[in-house]
């Protein structure tokens, strides 16, 4: 599938608590934009995959939600839903089907209003009896403390991670979270889940992000925008229920591993020569597992590269310049296309401040469960 | 021989001190600690706690009977007996029944498994009394109860203490009390009762039985009576000529308070703690008349000792003030917090591996694990699981402190437990401090209400530190 795929237009909206729009406003937000960005109208779009994990009130648990905010009728819509890896899982899905040859132009577009639920985090689906009492934070925290436990990590460089994704979200005029944060803040922030404390942890977010593919060889037909190609996909299910894996060591996601080595073999190329990447920091100590699943360093090494700032703007490995899902937010569906987003804008060289000098491969990663399900995405000229 | 088999018992980690409780209503404060239920806790968790103390490593199928006595079982209507035999791995063909009314049921459901075995109705059984009764705020009562269990096991083989006499009184009296209508425990006229009431017939019961055992009461080597204060043990055993202070078994009230139904039976097991082979035991309690049991200790006591109550008791976790007491025994109500109902259906068909807590083993690679699965997590193997029955005892893995999971109490650690024998599970923990759960913590298994999700009493399995 190699270079087969282009990305032709992108959008996204504004992150945050975004009480003043309702979820099919956030969906026009984000699609309205990609058609600009691409040049292209709705007419063009052959089919669209829509990544949500809670589709607006009214659109119920389908791909209608997306045909009727965007009255996009009468073509196949499919509503992709794989924890947190929902956004970029859909991605895949669109890219597969114009690599299959049965469309020319799709739309991708990942949406989430988890903030017009109320509550705190998450719903929780689940058994009634089994794993009870378990949340977000709490089952990451199961692996960061198995983890610090085995490899000697402290919560200062958990805290350098969060240091880091604010300094560049506060560059970021879409992100949720706009303000840099000292290391002693984070350290001394209510605790949410040990060793997680507030600012470990992203926030809960309302969001969309769109992307527009088509076939590679149409793009310079159909848009003036200098396309970006897909190098590579991968996506790997791992057990969802990781605390009842007896064989499972909690030192990182084996999901992850697998899903990046699809992505690099299709794509060609090894991890080191990813110029940067948005990875899945939906917690301080994932961002550090997941750079090591992912092959920027060995097992265990990871925290030492957050310590030396190799994983900041201007070092050897750039990671999350975004912000990632700890500053710009993370409305679950939306993460991932959002993600796609910043890829495609740092390799057009059009990132501003937050910029990474020569980006030439960038790639995206989702992981939800925890481990459960993993999805790469590798992009490039 | 007919008789005691073993002893167990099991008491709630937390102590209230009795000072905070006078702190709180300006009152007189009561010397030492009451043990409080928390709000996992109830007359039924205590009872499979209760019950694994007493069967130890012993083969729990072995049982064919099972009793549990309660005036403060969880449920008006639907047995308890059942659930803890469940819990506690009882074969299904058992026999069980509740007893309750009165504390008075911990003794009469003992006396009623005696008469199964000396009948030869029952072969191996389990008495298990535990109570969590609730007293009123700023009653006399509050400081007074404490809550526990103990479980009795009965048979013929190995018996460390044979049945000699038993004897009953039964007439109306209304002394303590609590109508369908009332939540709290009611108290009469203190005084007049102990006396008139309790103290009446207790000595009456206990006279009567050891007139039937022709044992002159100088000879009694342990007087064991249920007694909601010291002075109405002390004065009872005065009337039928013991001397209280070489003869009477100390009682929990300074380290746990009046337990109800299991007190008697916990009594007994302090006397089984150092009674000579020979040594007679009298256990008496009141309820509306009275029961007493005369025991004679055997010469296999010495090898099959109950574990000490001081062990027990030891290891305390205070409440830090009675609002949080209040909180712990619902009385000031926790938001409520959601669960989702188990529906009759999948409680019937996760029965074993919810309750019974059973897993299951590879017979290809020996992997056990659990939650039981048709496909090997370890070598992918189809259908080769042999049911395997997993062990209530482990050790943590990994472990987190959650401040905000959607629980009553927080925060809560949860814990990801490798199980002796194999399985992993992941519960949360309970009776413990924050920093006594971590990697390589020791941990018990214990079963716990988890939550009210569907109006009902959703109970699973919780670990402790061990």
């Amino acid at each position: 599938m190699k270079d087969k795929v282009a990305v032709i237009g992108v959008g996204c909206t504004k992150f945050g608590d975004r009480f003043d729009r309702g979820y099919e406003d956030l969906i026009c937000d984000a699609a309205f934009e990609a058609y600009a960005d691409a040049g292209i109208e709705p007419e063009a779009i052959q089919a669209a995959y829509l990544g949500t994990y809670m589709p607006g009130a009214g659109g119920g648990k389908s791909a209608v939600s997306l045909a009727d905010a965007l009255r996009l009728y009468d073509r196949p819509i499919t509503r992709v839903e794989n924890y947190c890896a929902t956004g970029t899982d859909a991605f895949r899905n669109g890219c597969m089907a114009i690599a299959a040859g049965l469309y020319d132009v799709v739309l991708v577009l990942g949406a989430e209003k988890l903030k017009d639920r109320g509550g705190r985090g998450l719903p929780r689906f689940g058994h009634p009896l089994l794993a009870k009492g378990n949340s977000a934070p709490g089952l990451f925290a199961l692996a960061a403390n198995r983890y610090m436990h085995t490899f000697g990590l402290g919560r200062e460089t958990l805290a350098r991670v969060a240091v880091k994704n604010h300094r560049n979200g506060a560059k970021n005029e879409r992100a949720h979270l706009r303000m840099e944060v000292t290391e002693e803040q984070v350290l001394k922030a209510p605790m949410i889940a040990w060793p997680f404390g507030l600012f470990d942890c992203c926030p809960t977010t309302d969001g969309a992000a769109a992307a527009i593919l088509c076939r590679a060889d149409l793009a310079p037909a159909l848009s003036k925008r200098s396309a970006v190609r897909v190098k590579g996909v991968g996506l790997a299910v791992h057990t969802g229920r990781p605390y009842f894996d007896p064989t499972f060591d909690y030192l990182g996601f084996r999901s992850t591993q697998a899903a990046a080595r699809q992505a690099y073999a299709m794509a060609g190329i090894t991890p080191r020569d990813v110029d940067f990447a948005e990875v899945h920091d939906c917690f301080t100590w994932t961002e550090i597992s997941n750079i090591e699943d992912l092959g920027f360093c060995a097992k265990g090494h990871g925290g030492g590269l957050v310590d030396e700032g190799r994983t900041a703007i201007g070092g050897d490995i750039p990671i999350n310049p975004s912000g990632g899902l700890k500053s710009f937010g993370h409305p679950i569906g939306a993460s991932g296309v959002r993600m796609i987003t910043e890829v495609v804008t740092q390799l057009r060289g059009e990132s501003g401040a937050r910029q990474i000098h020569d980006a030439r491969i960038g790639l995206a990663h989702n992981v939800g469960g925890p481990g459960a399900v993993a999805c790469v995405v590798v992009l490039g000229h | 021989m007919v008789g005691v088999t073993r002893v167990g018992t099991y008491f709630p980690r937390r102590r209230l001190d009795r000072a905070l409780i006078a702190q709180a209503w300006g009152a007189r404060a009561g010397v030492g600690v009451r043990t409080v239920a928390g709000l996992g806790e109830d007359a039924l968790t205590l009872a499979v706690d209760a019950v694994a103390d007493c069967v130890g490593d012993g083969d729990p199928q072995a049982f064919d009977a099972l009793y549990f006595a309660s005036t403060s079982s969880p449920y008006g209507e639907k047995q308890v007996a059942s659930l803890v035999a469940t819990a506690a791995d009882l074969p299904r063909t058992a026999a069980v029944a509740d007893f309750g009314g009165s504390v008075r049921a911990g003794l009469a459901a003992l006396r009623a498994a005696l008469d199964g075995v000396r009948a030869g109705t029952i072969a191996s059984g389990l008495v298990v009394a535990a109570d969590t009764r609730l007293a009123e705020p700023a009653s006399e009562l509050e400081a007074l109860l404490g809550d526990g269990a103990a479980a009795v096991a009965v048979g013929r083989d190995g018996v460390v203490a044979e049945v000699v006499a038993t004897a009953s009184v039964s007439e109306e009296f209304t002394h303590v009390f609590r109508t369908d209508a009332q939540r709290y425990l009611q108290l009469a006229e203190p005084r007049f009762g102990a006396t008139y009431g309790y103290g009446r017939d207790v000595a009456d019961a206990v006279g009567a039985a050891l007139r039937k055992a022709e044992l002159p009461p100088a000879k009694v080597a342990k007087l064991a009576l249920a007694a909601p204060d010291a002075r109405a043990a002390a004065e009872v055993a005065k009337r039928i000529g013991c001397e209280p202070g070489r003869q009477l078994v100390p009682s929990l009230l300074a380290e746990a308070g009046f337990l109800g139904s299991p007190d008697p039976l916990v009594l007994l097991a302090r006397a089984l703690e150092d009674a000579a082979p020979g040594d007679f035991l009298v256990v008496g309690a009141w309820g509306e008349g009275a029961d007493a049991l005369v025991l004679r200790a055997t010469d296999a006591l010495p090898a099959r000792r109950p574990r000490p109550l001081a062990d027990r008791l030891a290891r305390p976790l205070p409440v830090p003030s009675y609002e949080r007491y209040l909180r712990a025994r619902g009385v000031l109500p926790a938001e409520s917090v959601g669960g989702e109902a188990v529906t009759s259906v999948l409680e019937w068909k996760e029965l074993r591996q919810d309750v019974r807590l059973y897993g299951s083993r590879c017979d290809a690679c020996g992997l056990v694990q659990y939650p039981q699965a048709r496909v090997c997590i370890g070598c992918q193997a189809r259908d080769r699981m042999t049911e395997r029955k997993l062990a209530r005892r482990g050790t943590v893995f990994t472990f987190t402190v959650d401040h905000l999971a959607p629980v009553p109490e927080l925060p809560m650690p949860m814990a990801v437990i490798d199980l002796e024998g194999g399985g992993r599970v992941y519960l949360q923990c309970t009776d413990a401090t924050l920093d006594e759960v971590k990697v390589g913590t020791p941990v018990t298994l214990t079963f716990r209400r988890l939550h009210e999700g569907g109006g009902n009493r959703n109970y699973f399995w919780k670990a402790r530190p061990a």
